[in-house]
């Protein structure tokens, strides 16, 4: 895998979580973070940080940018949410646009 | 048999002359057929009604059976020498132009007949009668809407006359070429997956009674809960207190229905409203009355000091009085929706004028029928910055309430809805076009007297209109075509909902000049094939919604075959209603 293909997320806390760019995509947020031209900090070294989401909330939106590329490929399953997740979760997906 | 075919041909008499024509034609059948009988009383009645027309030898017309023949060809004769004369030419054209209308009984014409006759009193500028009115039209735009009308007129007429057929109904007057394109536009079988926020939702509605807090969450997350609650109907008063908690700015509650007062007194008795800026409690009628206001809205003079957006639909316990109470305590609205109140009179409108007459943007009342339109007048002239007017459904809403409300507001007037005003005509829709050239919004579905004039006022008069809603109107294919052919370029959301005339000219005029549309609707017009609505949506770009309720002509052919991806197709097949409500 190539260093270029993938974006390094950082929770709140500091984890930090290396995806796809691909799968990072999905975020509506930040694709335009990594694609506008206005040359973001994040565009130049593929990172960006969220102080406000939490490492476990930031690992199931990976989670859903995984589930939702599968998805289009055309492999329909279900994407299961722990209920007490729910509420930041929401939050953090619409801050993210996904 | 013969006493009815006379009657009829005594009451064809009696309508104007250029009908003359056909009483000729008429009559003559009659002799024909009668020609065994002795008495010919047909042709006294012919000779009473126009002598200057009449040979005077017509008056012989007692004859015995024998000579039967002689009036008849003396008829027939006389008819020859009439093609020569121009003026019999101009009468027979007239003739054949109006026949259709005189040969088809058209219950809404007859109404608009008789009804026109009290609108010319309120309305003396233009003639009633719906033949003037069409004639008129004629001569008055030299404008861009007639020579549209013109060209689509003529490109009809040239058709027919190459197929050869007499009647424009029959015949899909204008050909469509559009040939669906396999593998490029959205394909069936692809699904977009869902959003993790609907998903989010979706979960937290399942599991509302665990919700512990709502706060930090922002009011746009907060109105899409409630909606999806409110929908489900699993809003309840615990999910109302954690939305009134802490000092609260938007409550949206698009269905209060399962609200009881008692649950309204207890939860709003310790709302800080000091923040709250939009308060929709909608169909609250149950839990609304005037008593319950003073000790939860209304504690004080000044308990909703910030709130600019009021709705409180369904309130039908809610009285002029209980209102002034609400109003007196909420001196900032700029937006309020009493619509279904039906208990409030024109008194109500006078309260609002009295304490908001310099703020009030956005007024709706529709269905509130207690207020009289004619009786409020003057309340509402006072509201000096109406932007905002909804009528709905509101019976005595009149062409002359029209003219003097738009006299005196319409220059400002950004959005009028006037859905169901069963009385209004054209010339409501002339001094609107006239006045309101700032007008953005227009809904004038379910008036059914508004003719094609109508649409040639506003293609000539409001420029800026983005949006227009139509519903059950009885407008031609031609004149939407042609008011889409001028004004199509701006509009960004147009309905033509049931209005079954829709056929090729709009979907030609649509595909040429609609390349702002977002939103289409065009549920049961029946006319449109495959191959029209193909056109459409390829054409337009910006086009993301197409409603298409009842429009069981359109097959896998247009679905699979139209190469936009990006428009959503809604009511064929199995599509959810209630998300699009």
């Amino acid at each position: 895998m190539k260093k270029v293909d993938t974006v390094k997320l950082i929770s709140a806390e500091g984890m930090e979580f290396v995806i796809d760019k691909e799968a990072a995509m999905v975020s509506q947020t930040i694709r335009n973070m990594l694609t506008s031209p206005g040359g973001f900090a994040e565009a130049e070294h593929g990172e960006v940080t969220f102080p406000e989401i939490s490492a476990v909330i930031l690992e199931k939106i990976c989670q859903y940018f995984y589930w939702s590329l599968q998805y289009s490929r055309g492999k329909e399953t279900e994407f299961h949410i722990e209920p007490e997740l729910t509420l930041e979760l929401m939050m953090a997906a619409n801050y993210l646009h996904t | 048999m013969k006493g009815k075919s006379i009657a009829e041909s005594e009451y064809i008499e009696k309508s104007e002359r250029k009908d003359e024509i056909e009483n000729v034609n008429r009559k003559r059948r009659f002799s024909r057929e009668e020609k065994g009988k002795g008495k010919l009383v047909v042709e006294t009645d012919l000779e009473s009604e126009d002598e200057s027309l009449v040979d005077v030898s017509f008056s012989d017309v007692e004859l015995p059976a024998e000579e039967v023949k002689s009036p008849d060809e003396k008829l027939s004769k006389r008819s020859n020498r009439r093609t020569s004369g121009g003026r019999m030419e101009r009468f027979r054209d007239a003739a054949r132009r109006n026949a259709s209308r005189f040969a088809y009984f058209n219950t809404r014409e007859e109404e608009e007949e008789n009804n026109n006759n009290l609108s010319v009193e309120a309305e003396r500028e233009i003639p009633s009668v719906e033949e003037h009115i069409e004639e008129k039209v004629v001569e008055d735009w030299p404008g861009p809407f007639s020579t549209a009308m013109k060209i689509i007129r003529d490109r009809t007429a040239n058709l027919n006359v190459r197929q050869g057929s007499s009647s424009s109904d029959q015949v899909p007057s204008v050909q469509i070429k559009w040939v669906p394109q396999k593998g490029k536009g959205k394909d069936g079988s692809k699904r977009l997956p869902p959003s993790l926020l609907d998903l989010s939702l979706r979960v937290l509605v399942d599991n509302a009674d665990a919700i512990a807090s709502l706060d930090h969450v922002p009011d746009a997350m907060r109105h899409k809960l409630c909606q999806m609650l409110c929908d489900s109907r699993q809003m309840n008063s615990n999910l109302l207190d954690l939305l009134l908690s802490g000092s609260p700015t938007e409550i949206r509650l698009r269905e209060c229905s399962w609200l009881t007062e008692d649950q309204f007194s207890e939860c709003f008795v310790k709302c800080d409203t000091s923040n709250l800026t939009v308060l929709q409690l909608d169909y609250c009628g149950q839990c609304l009355a005037d008593y319950n206001i003073p000790s939860t809205l209304a504690r004080s003079l000044n308990s909703l000091p910030a709130l600019t957006t009021l709705s409180l639909t369904g309130a039908y316990r809610l009285s002029d009085a209980g209102l002034s109470v609400l109003v007196s305590s909420a001196p900032a609205l700029r937006s309020v929706n009493l619509s279904q109140c039906s208990f409030l009179t024109h008194g109500a409108i006078e309260i609002l004028a009295s304490s908001l007459a310099s703020v009030l943007l956005e007024l709706f009342i529709n269905d509130c029928q207690s207020i009289d339109a004619m009786l409020m007048l003057p309340s509402l002239k006072k509201l000096e910055r109406l932007k905002v007017l909804s009528v709905a459904g509101l019976e005595s809403v009149t062409d002359k309430f029209i003219k003097e409300i738009i006299t005196a507001r319409g220059d400002g007037m950004k959005e009028l809805i006037l859905s169901g005003c069963g009385k209004l005509t054209d010339s409501s829709l002339k001094i609107i076009a006239e006045t309101c050239s700032s007008l953005r919004s227009l809904d004038i579905g379910n008036v059914p007297k508004l003719t094609d004039n109508s649409l040639g006022y506003l293609a000539s008069g409001c420029r800026s209109l983005e949006l227009l809603k139509l519903c059950r109107n009885t407008f031609s294919d031609d004149a939407i075509g042609a008011f889409l052919e001028i004004s199509g370029e701006v509009l960004k959301e147009l309905a033509l909902n049931n209005v079954g005339k829709v056929g090729h000219n709009t979907a030609l005029s649509l595909a040429r000049r609609s390349r702002n549309l977002v939103s289409l609707d065009l549920s049961w017009c029946r006319n449109l094939t495959d191959e029209a609505m193909g056109l459409i949506v390829d054409s337009c770009l910006s086009l993301r919604v197409l409603k298409l309720f009842g429009c069981t002509q359109i097959t896998d052919v247009f679905l699979y075959g139209h190469s936009n991806a990006k428009v959503e197709i809604i009511g064929l097949k199995l599509s959810p209603l209630l998300e699009h409500i």
